[in-house]
């Protein structure tokens, strides 16, 4: 088989497991894990699209997280409105606050700009926890329970939601592969190759990071809606969580930075290992989780910076060269 | 009136000593290696752990364990930089962010796993005790961190302006390849360089511990200060970080005092988000 057909037939497989899994695996705890894999997935791509291939490394996406869970609950809440609708209207948002604060941030470069993003993430979640009548400040609201409700979003069996963050993620994937192949995403790699060179043959590196941020904070203020209307709770730290920024970041960087499906793997292999570990040593231990992803993230920085899709990008070479040397 | 904002800003500066600890070691290492160290604070909180353990255990005040805490640090800075960040020097931003990133995640659960999240503190003779003057109030163990402090930092500007190792670390500040060429062996500078960013980081821990309790998370709050004052002053200058620091913890301070108890940070977000939007390049815009 050529690679090209190889690669739409595992796609094709890779679609119909993916549809059919709620149908097989009917256990809740186990649909609730697929919606995990998913979500952080959708979010890695989210990330991966700005940080990945334009290496602009935000360690702030929390921000847009939390606007959108915020924008879609406040219009739930407060004036009736869908979700569905709160959610298009969350990603709005997160796109008018990633201007200024993209403003701000891209002033700097590499590291400082990653503390800038941090900064401003924090400073959000502050101001948010400060407007108590507007917000519910610290101690944050549940989300009215109305049973099955498919156009408030609400459903009752756990299957719905690993269909919607599904599509959510299929989303993602298409955006990424529709800038990955158009001009856009070869202005993407040469800024996140060596900014200065790309704007010395032309590219317009300030417009193509502030239009790739808007994308970038569109999609994640999705998955914040999506995230508080499935576990029908929303305050501040929850929304604003620096972990969502820790792990959008962590699972593209372990799974291949700047590729298409790297955000995937790398959250299969992460939420497989913690859930394994979960089910070992218990929720008891505080802090297992977060040692053993920074464990393999270091061993990740240090002897596979391209990350798993590095080495599976490795071990297809080598067979091709290996069948070479044959013929 | 004038009391209470007077209060405000030695309580600030008092605890803007610790922070011009915790930045100058951030400044230096960025300033001679060139990576951001993201787990500065983490070595704070170790520092911290070693003189609580200390205190606890074997009843030693946690000034006089800065004599190990120091030391302890300077070891563990020389095999941080031998075995991990030495492994990532290059053009390249991501691995560098990344690992010290990783690093400090690791430090802090460790921490949480072994330590668990409780508040550990110290309680020492001169705890409780404070001065008296013109109506202010300065407590002791703040007023000596804050002369260790003081004087830790001039000890640093006196050996990288007078020894030969400090003006070789000057210059590899400068120029790298040139220092080279002058037969500057890198490695050995560097080491020593995150060795002395982490002993003072750890001297940080030692002088917090008689007022400041000992917790997981306590490096990020002093962490995100320093970034903000290396951010603000100039980037790699020990005495932009120190004054950036103590200007810091001011504001700070007046932020606690004055917009709420729960804004103090936010006010120093606020100034680093203005720094950014009006005088960017200045202090450190560009520089790589």
């Amino acid at each position: 088989m050529k690679p090209h057909t190889r690669n739409l037939v595992l796609l094709a497989i890779g679609i119909v497991v993916a549809i059919a899994l709620p149908l097989v695996v009917t256990s809740s705890f186990a649909i609730d894990i697929f919606v995990r894999i998913l979500l952080f997935s959708f979010i890695g791509v989210a990330w991966n699209l700005m940080g990945g291939y334009a290496k602009q490394l935000s360690l702030g996406h929390a921000a847009y997280f939390g606007l959108g869970a915020y924008t879609s609950t406040i219009l739930q809440i407060d004036f009736d409105i869908s979700p569905w609708i709160g959610m298009v209207a969350g990603g709005v948002v997160a796109m008018l606050a990633s201007l200024p604060i993209g403003w701000l941030c891209f002033r700097l470069r590499g590291p400082y700009f990653t503390i800038a993003t941090i900064a401003t993430a924090q400073a959000l979640m502050l101001i948010v926890l400060k407007f108590r009548d507007f917000a519910w400040g610290a101690e944050g609201t549940t989300i009215p329970n109305l049973g099955s409700a498919p156009l408030m979003m609400q459903f009752e069996s756990k299957a719905a939601y690993y269909y919607v963050v599904l599509g959510l993620l299929a989303l993602g994937l298409v955006i990424t592969y529709l800038i990955e192949r158009s001009w856009m995403g070869y202005y993407l790699v040469a800024i996140g190759e060596d900014e200065d060179a790309a704007e010395a043959i032309g590219v317009n590196a300030p417009k193509i990071k502030r239009d790739i941020y808007l994308i970038s904070s569109f999609l994640t203020a999705l998955a914040g809606t999506f995230y508080i209307q499935y576990i029908y709770f929303i305050d501040p730290p929850t929304a604003f969580n620096f972990n969502i920024s820790i792990e959008a970041a962590l699972v593209s960087i372990v799974g291949g930075i700047g590729t298409l499906w790297g955000p995937v793997i790398g959250t299969v292999l992460l939420e497989t290992t913690s859930t394994l570990l979960q089910s070992w040593l218990g929720n008891s231990i505080a802090g297992v989780q977060l040692t053993v992803y920074s464990l393999i993230l270091m061993a990740v920085i240090l002897w596979r910076p391209t990350g798993l899709m590095g080495m599976i990008g490795e071990m297809r070479q080598r067979r091709v060269s290996r069948k070479s040397a044959r013929a | 009136m004038w009391e209470t904002v007077a209060q405000a800003v030695i309580n600030g500066l008092l605890i803007g000593g610790i922070y011009a600890l915790v930045s100058i070691g951030v400044t230096l290492i960025f300033g001679v290696v060139k990576i951001v160290n993201f787990a500065q604070g983490e070595f704070v909180m170790i520092g911290m752990y070693i003189s609580f353990y200390l205190a606890n255990q074997f009843g030693i005040d946690p000034l006089l364990s800065l004599f190990v805490t120091m030391p302890a640090l300077f070891v563990i800075g020389v095999l941080v930089q031998h075995f991990l960040i030495r492994r990532v020097l290059g053009p390249n931003d991501m691995p560098q962010i990344f690992l010290t990133f990783a690093l400090s995640l690791l430090l802090l659960n460790l921490a949480l796993m072994l330590f668990t999240a409780n508040y550990r503190t110290v309680h020492t003779s001169y705890s409780d005790e404070a001065y008296h003057i013109a109506g202010l109030y300065i407590p002791v163990a703040k007023l000596i961190a804050f002369v260790v402090a003081m004087f830790l930092s001039g000890a640093l500007w006196v050996f990288l302006h007078t020894t030969d190792l400090g003006k070789a670390m000057r210059a590899a500040a400068q120029n790298r390849d040139v220092a080279m060429l002058m037969g500057i062996n890198p490695d050995r500078v560097f080491c020593v360089a995150l060795g002395i960013a982490l002993a003072l980081a750890g001297a940080a821990g030692s002088l917090l511990m008689p007022f400041y309790s000992a917790y997981p998370f306590v490096g990020q709050v002093f962490v995100l200060m320093a970034f903000v004052a290396v951010v603000m002053g100039t980037l790699g200058n020990v005495i932009g970080a120190l004054i950036a620091s103590l200007l810091m913890g001011i504001a700070e301070s007046l932020g606690i005092q004055y917009v709420g108890a729960d804004s103090g940070l936010l006010v120093v977000f606020g100034l680093l988000l203005l720094t950014l939007a009006f005088k960017p390049t200045g202090l450190g815009g560009k520089a790589r």
